[in-house]
């Protein structure tokens, strides 16, 4: 545990050793630049396309359709799981549908939604609900099901009304799986943004890294990637912090209850 | 057959009945959502006609090359991290530095690289198997019980041994873990890269059908990749099962 807290020399020794080893072949392999361009020439493209702005534009519509698909999901995905979860004879009636629908990889789905929807912001938004519900729905309803018959029939006996049984009982009884799900959701809904960015986009990172691809600027492109690797690494973050709040409320909340 | 499941098919009968006479009543636009019949037909004139198998065969060829290429780079990768602590520590921050990157996003540099070849689909397909790959192992293997070990010692087992009778069949399950997540994320990225950059696959198949308004073709493709899915996920199941019984026969002899 102690070493855990302790700075990682030898990382963060290793990273640069790797950067530095990427800066100097490049750098004496003029043949290779096209493919890897020295890291400082990456920097420099950052920093220009971040100035003269093309870079701020299609980040923001990156994180608003993942923002607006993940929300989505999140909402229609928590309150079905819930629904299938408590009425288990709607469950046991789209069983079946949900089993046939899972196993195809969500990204086939592309093709029908720029058929129904055009390649705007409603098709890319609309394909990330479509994968990102799904393991937010199958935590959410796993939660539910788990939690004790006896935890919501002493919520009856107390005559708890049934909005009071859902916020009170169902609902922090389940929150480890929503939790679950919501993060599994995060990074399934950034892959699904830059997904269909790329196949069929005209604007957000995902059409920009291939764009600079297939114009060869290589430069551009792996400052592009940067950019949706700290925009991952940063969803990430800013999630696990606010389940951290949010489960110290949950564990408080749960031993109280068997105390 | 339960009463409820009994129900569940009726209910997506009844759906399928709906969907097909909506269709054929022209209440859809055909061109957005043609009738399941149509749907049906063509899909088995595909298969007929070995259109459909050929384009999963060449599919399946790319990301099994992928699957295997990072399994056998990333599992003993994974061992080694597993047990030595400074191997680990070195390694970290790079893999930490690299796995936000959602692995979409790595299709252009492998365009880059490999241009719309096989290699391209593999060396993607690698890439994205093998956080799952990796950090199972790493799990598994630190998890291990070290009186396992110390035993191995003082039985002067070799590494070879200790390696193969101690530590692989007792990380095993969770290797095995990694190796199902990666399943889906397999079959997400071969039809990703088809989509992007290829001219065969099944996933170029269904935006190609799309993109000539071949409707029905495109859901036929569909149906061919989520019969597809399925199957991956039930024969690994079969795997898992056997793999893992074999697992917990050996632990109770263990024990």
């Amino acid at each position: 545990m102690e070493e855990r807290n302790k700075f990682n020399w030898a990382g963060w020794l290793s990273f640069g050793f790797l950067l530095l080893l990427w800066e100097l072949g490049s750098r004496s392999v003029p043949k290779l630049q096209l493919f890897i361009p020295p890291v400082s020439q990456v920097s420099t493209a950052l920093a220009q396309l971040t100035v003269a702005g093309p870079i701020a534009e299609h980040f923001t519509i990156t994180v608003s359709r993942f923002a607006a698909g993940y929300f989505l999901s999140a909402a229609l995905g928590v309150s079905l799981g819930i629904i299938l979860g408590y009425f288990r004879s709607l469950h046991s009636l789209v069983e079946i549908l949900i089993e046939v629908l899972r196993p195809m990889p969500s990204v086939a789905i592309i093709p029908v939604a720029v058929l129904m929807l055009g390649i705007g912001d409603s098709m890319i938004v609309a394909v990330t609900v479509y994968a990102t519900v799904w393991p937010i729905l199958i935590n959410t309803l796993d939660g539910v099901r788990h939690i004790e018959e006896m935890l919501i029939q002493t919520g009856r006996t107390f005559g708890l009304s049934q909005r009071k049984i859902l916020w009170q009982v169902i609902l922090p009884a389940a929150s480890p799986y929503i939790g679950t799900g919501l993060r599994i959701g995060l990074s399934i809904a950034l892959i699904l943004v830059t997904t269909a960015e790329m196949v069929a986009g005209s604007k957000g990172l995902g059409f920009f890294i291939l764009d600079e691809e297939r114009s060869m600027n290589s430069s551009n492109m792996y400052a592009g990637i940067l950019v949706v690797a700290v925009l991952g690494y940063i969803i990430n973050r800013l999630f696990l912090l606010l389940e951290a709040k949010i489960m110290k409320w949950h564990h408080g909340m749960m031993t109280r209850q068997t105390a | 057959m339960r009463p409820a499941k009994l129900n569940g098919l009726l209910f997506l009968l009844s759906l399928l009945i709906v969907w097909e006479l909506v269709t054929e009543a022209r209440w859809v636009n055909p061109l957005v959502v043609p009738p399941l019949s149509r749907i049906l037909r063509i899909f088995w004139e595909l298969v007929i006609s070995g259109q459909i198998p050929w384009q999963i065969a060449v599919s399946m060829k790319r990301a099994a090359l992928g699957y295997l290429l990072a399994a056998a780079v990333f599992i003993p990768l994974g061992i080694i991290m597993g047990l030595s602590q400074s191997v680990h520590r070195a390694l970290e921050v790079v893999i930490e530095m690299l796995r936000p990157v959602p692995p979409p996003v790595v299709i252009p540099v492998a365009l880059l690289f490999f241009g719309i070849e096989d290699e391209m689909k593999i060396f993607v397909i690698f890439f994205s198997c093998a956080w799952p790959m990796l950090l199972n192992t790493i799990d598994g293997v630190r998890g291990l019980d070290w009186v396992l070990l110390n035993t191995a010692k003082t039985f002067r087992l070799s590494r070879a041994k200790t390696m193969w009778q101690v530590v692989l069949p007792a990380a095993s399950p969770q290797i095995v873990t990694g190796l199902r997540v990666s399943l889906p994320i397999m079959l997400i990225l071969v039809v990703i890269s088809e989509m992007v950059g290829s001219t065969d696959g099944i996933g170029y198949f269904i935006l190609d059908s799309q993109r000539r308004f071949k409707v029905a073709q495109m859901y036929a493709g569909m149906l061919a990749l989520a019969i597809l899915g399925y199957t991956l996920n039930q024969t690994f199941n079969l795997l898992y099962r056997s793999l893992l019984s074999w697992h917990w026969g050996m632990m109770r002899r263990v024990e």
